[in-house]
């Protein structure tokens, strides 16, 4: 039953848009951050998402019996921003260089708030497939009543 | 089959399955950079597929493509799936009319 396999299909947007949103908390929290461990300040980092063809629990042969296939998603890279960092003249701050200045992560508050409510609108709408694919499938076990 | 009403009854139900997995993907794509909307040919799978094909994924045109390359509308997907969830109920009450009906013949009427 193909339905069984759309579960997936919208199961794997949630997680993709759940790492994504974790990602924009991340850059959220660290947006004043000016050490890490890798050295310097922190980096911001943004999910690329890519399609994939939902693996059917169970197996190809069966997934195939129904032509028209899913395409889930998944997080296929995360990028860090390599552009350069802010610089802030702030010459008794413990991290300031030899000239006085700070270097800050490149992070614009405002822009990470956006991409949060597009992640979170997304993830709620995977959530209104499952319940509309869920309605159907407890509809077609209604037949056996 | 009990007849060819409910057989194609069961082939619509069928292929709304596969057009909903189609939205679900639709939707999980939202942001897949590149990602293009697909949907079935209802009206044309539905002839073909009474005829024993199997139904083919097709591009959606005239939609508008984001900077990204990526064309999903969530406004037409939330569309989709409140259709097709409708429309496969009501396909749904029709085919259990049909084995209510079978049932009554092989019960004689009685209390089943």
């Amino acid at each position: 039953m193909s339905l069984f396999s759309s579960l997936s299909v919208s199961a794997s947007g949630m997680a993709a848009e759940r790492a994504r949103a974790a990602l924009l908390v991340e850059n959220l929290a660290n947006a004043e951050t000016t050490r890490t461990p890798e050295g310097g300040p922190y980096r911001r980092k943004d999910a690329v998402f890519a399609s994939e063809p939902v693996a059917s629990p169970f197996g190809s042969a069966f997934a195939n019996a129904i032509g028209a296939e899913g395409t889930g998603v998944r997080v296929a890279e995360v990028l860090e921003d390599s552009s350069a960092p802010e610089k802030r003249y702030l010459p008794g701050h413990p991290d300031a260089g030899p000239d006085g200045y700070v270097a800050f992560p490149h992070i614009n508050p405002a822009e990470d708030m956006v991409d949060l409510m597009s992640a979170s609108r997304n993830y709620g709408a995977n959530v209104a497939a499952i319940a509309a694919i869920k309605d159907m499938i407890s509809h077609s076990i209604d037949l056996l009543r | 089959m009990l007849d060819p009403v409910a057989g194609s009854l069961e082939r619509y139900m069928d292929l709304l399955a596969a057009r909903q997995k189609l939205v679900a993907s639709n939707i999980a794509n939202a942001e897949t950079p590149g990602y293009r909307t697909v949907d079935v040919d209802f009206e044309r799978e539905f002839r073909s597929l009474v005829a024993g094909a199997q139904p083919r994924a097709v591009e959606v045109a005239g939609l508008a493509v984001n900077h990204d390359g990526n064309n999903v509308s969530l406004d037409r997907e939330a569309r989709m799936l409140a259709e097709n969830g409708l429309r496969f109920q009501v396909a749904e009450a029709l085919l259990k009319s049909k084995l209510q009906e079978m049932r009554q013949a092989i019960t004689g009427g009685g209390s089943a």
